[in-house]
């Protein structure tokens, strides 16, 4: 393995935008700081989606009217 | 302005593919790294508050209007005097700093070391070569890129991209290809 460091000036200069580069540390905190977190979900929104779920069980289990009459 | 999802992940999506150039410019603008990351902050603040303007615009078109933003903060940064001062105290830093912030512990001390020469030599350089030198290597732009941000000819980001590499090559004691 080579301990040298480049003399050419390409490499050097990529090292040094590697180095200069925002950290994404950097890029994380300013993009928290600038965009508000987004809502919550509404409180409604497990209720709501819960009824919604009952019901298509309840359609997709429900004895069909013409099975009921039959069995009458 | 309320955030929803979409606004923060379509403003996401504009920070990401623009914080490296936008941060590379004001690298270039102010040498000072913690000035430059106010100034990047303060630009993408302004995008943020125009969304509904900036994100349905091709990318080119976000990147010019973001470069507006950045160029009109560089000068104002600069009428307060603020940039100045910040350059001015950034230039004054040794090169050991940046060896030190750089290279860390487990980097070779030569690369270090020509490193340190490297950032040197480029703060040394006129403020329009050091931008430009700036954004093509830290910012990854073009040179048509960099001319449709800076409202300049690709023509003369090339030429200047040029006169910093020899100045940097003589510097370093480099051979730069002709």
């Amino acid at each position: 393995m080579t301990s040298q460091a480049p003399n050419d000036l390409d490499q050097l200069l990529a090292a040094w935008a590697r180095a200069r580069r925002l950290p994404e540390a950097d890029a994380e905190r300013i993009l928290g700081a600038i965009v508000p977190a987004a809502p919550a979900l509404p409180a409604s929104w497990w209720f709501e989606f819960n009824s919604k779920v009952s019901a298509v069980i309840t359609r997709a289990t429900a004895t069909p009217a013409p099975a009921l009459a039959v069995l009458r | 302005m309320t955030t929803s999802r979409d606004d923060a992940a379509a403003f996401t999506w504009i920070f990401d593919r623009h914080r490296h150039a936008v941060h590379a410019y004001f690298l270039g603008r102010v040498a000072d790294p913690e000035l430059a990351r106010d100034l990047l902050q303060e630009t993408f603040l302004r995008a943020w508050r125009r969304l509904p303007e900036i994100a349905p615009l091709e990318a080119e078109q976000q990147r010019a209007w973001i470069f507006t933003v950045a160029r009109n903060l560089a000068i104002d940064s600069y009428r307060a005097n603020a940039a100045r001062q910040a350059a001015e105290a950034a230039l004054r830093h040794d090169a050991a700093t940046f060896q030190t912030t750089v290279a860390g512990p487990h980097r070779q001390a030569e690369l270090g070391e020509r490193l340190a020469q490297l950032d040197a030599a480029i703060r040394r350089l006129p403020e329009d070569q050091r931008v430009i030198l700036s954004m093509a290597t830290a910012g990854e732009l073009t040179s048509r890129q960099i001319g449709e941000a800076l409202g300049e000819p690709a023509g003369t980001v090339r030429y200047r991209l040029s006169q910093a590499r020899k100045q940097l090559a003589a510097a370093l004691d480099l051979e730069e290809p002709a």
